[in-house]
């Protein structure tokens, strides 16, 4: 009978019911062993390998490990060379002293930083300091191998100032977070954005950036007006430093 | 009848040995002059030296804390700019404050060590502005003074708590 369905299916030229669903659930079978032996031999496989894998995976690790500890170095003397790039131009204009800062005031009371040069490199009290971007502060301790150097935002920084556009002078003092330029004529018409220069003094060449104008404080009844400052340098961040011969 | 008269009885000398605490106040100075900077809150640090000074200062006599705190603010007056002495004679206090309100006891109880911190900090930022307007610094920073002086003692009872409790646990492991 199943021999007849067969034959007469194959005779119409197609599939008999029976053969059908003995196809679907054959390869529904075979879809199982399949996947059954394929996963058992890739067990198999994986097994065999594991010690080879375990052994390239280690391997890789410590590769890996040692290009993150190359790049860091490569990233670290890169930063480095950039900084040391950036004040080498102040150095050479300047004959300068090249330095780096070391320290920090240790009660944060004032608006200090060491530096790693002393007196047996060459600096003397009331140099000025410059970073690439601008005035930095002037030396005002020195020892042997390190200095201290007031920073120009510090309260009892003072440094002869003047306003680039229009050459009107002034007194530039810290007041703690930025730089205030004080005593500027009335009638000057000091703009933000209008850039500060030092003025020819004991520590400071004239022309050097101090900042630039953010803000006009302008009174009635007052003779002068100030001006406060974004510093040219960043000296939250400072690194290498170049102390100015006076 | 004469046992009254005998010579004044000395207790032995019980805190920190002369050389631990020097090591201790090297590294703090260090760390003060170099890490901490890292650490400042709208401008105020944490004062680890002042740490180091009142735990010493709580655990020994008020000469030897006096001597401590003189060193620790020399120390200090050294690495900074133009302070002269005032750390020096601000510690100094800070320390012998220290030592006299704890006379030495209970030197492990937290809320002691976090008010005499407190009011150690307070008295050193006081005493410090103080000389440092004698010497000469600009006045009209008496407010800011203040508030930093507030904040620093925060700061320092933290350092404090924090490091009494990883003693604690240092001292409980080891047991």
């Amino acid at each position: 009978m199943l021999a007849l369905l067969q034959i007469g299916a194959q005779r119409s030229g197609s599939v008999s019911p029976i053969a059908t669903v003995a196809g679907s659930i054959f390869g529904l079978a075979q879809t199982v062993v399949s996947a059954t032996v394929g996963g058992a031999r890739a067990l198999a496989v994986n097994v065999v390998a594991l010690p080879r894998l375990e052994r390239e995976n280690r391997q890789l690790g410590t590769r890996n490990r040692h290009l993150i500890e190359e790049n860091a170095r490569l990233h670290e003397l890169a930063a480095a060379y950039a900084a040391e790039s950036a004040v080498r131009p102040v150095v050479d204009l300047y004959h300068g002293i090249e330095a780096r800062v070391i320290g920090f005031p240790p009660e944060n009371e004032s608006r200090a930083v060491t530096i790693d040069k002393g007196s047996k490199a060459g600096v003397r009290r009331d140099e000025g300091v410059l970073a690439a971007d601008g005035v930095v502060g002037r030396i005002v301790s020195v020892a042997p191998f390190s200095s201290v150097v007031l920073l120009a935002t510090d309260y009892t920084s003072r440094i002869p100032a003047v306003v680039r556009r229009g050459r009107w002078w002034g007194i530039a003092r810290g007041n703690l977070t930025s730089v205030v330029v004080e005593y500027i004529a009335q009638d000057a018409p000091l703009r933000v954005g209008d850039v500060v220069v030092t003025g020819e003094g004991r520590s400071f060449h004239s022309g050097v950036p101090i900042g630039t104008v953010t803000a006009v404080e302008r009174g009635s009844a007052t003779l002068y007006q100030t001006a406060v400052l974004k510093t040219a340098a960043d000296l939250n961040a400072l690194d290498r430093v170049v102390v100015v011969p006076q | 009848m004469s046992s009254f008269r005998s010579k004044p009885h000395f207790a032995p000398f019980v805190g920190p040995a002369w050389y631990v605490a020097g090591a201790w106040l090297v590294a703090a100075v260090l760390a003060q002059s170099t890490i901490v900077h890292y650490l400042a809150v709208r401008n105020v640090v944490p004062s680890v030296v002042l740490a180091v000074v009142v735990w010493y200062a709580i655990r020994v006599d008020a000469r030897r804390a006096v001597l401590f705190g003189l060193v620790a603010g020399f120390c200090e007056d050294a690495l900074s700019a133009q302070t002269g002495a005032a750390w020096t004679i601000a510690t100094s206090l800070s320390a012998l404050l220290a030592s006299v309100l704890s006379r030495g006891f209970f030197a492990d109880s937290i809320p002691l060590v976090i008010g005499v911190t407190i009011l150690a900090t307070l008295v050193r930022g006081l005493v410090f502005w103080i000389v440092a307007a004698i010497g000469g610094f600009p006045p009209g920073l008496s407010s800011m003074h203040a508030h930093e002086a507030a904040l620093q003692s925060a700061l320092n009872a933290g350092v404090m708590v924090v490091a009494m409790l990883i003693a604690r646990r240092f001292d409980a492991s080891t047991r």
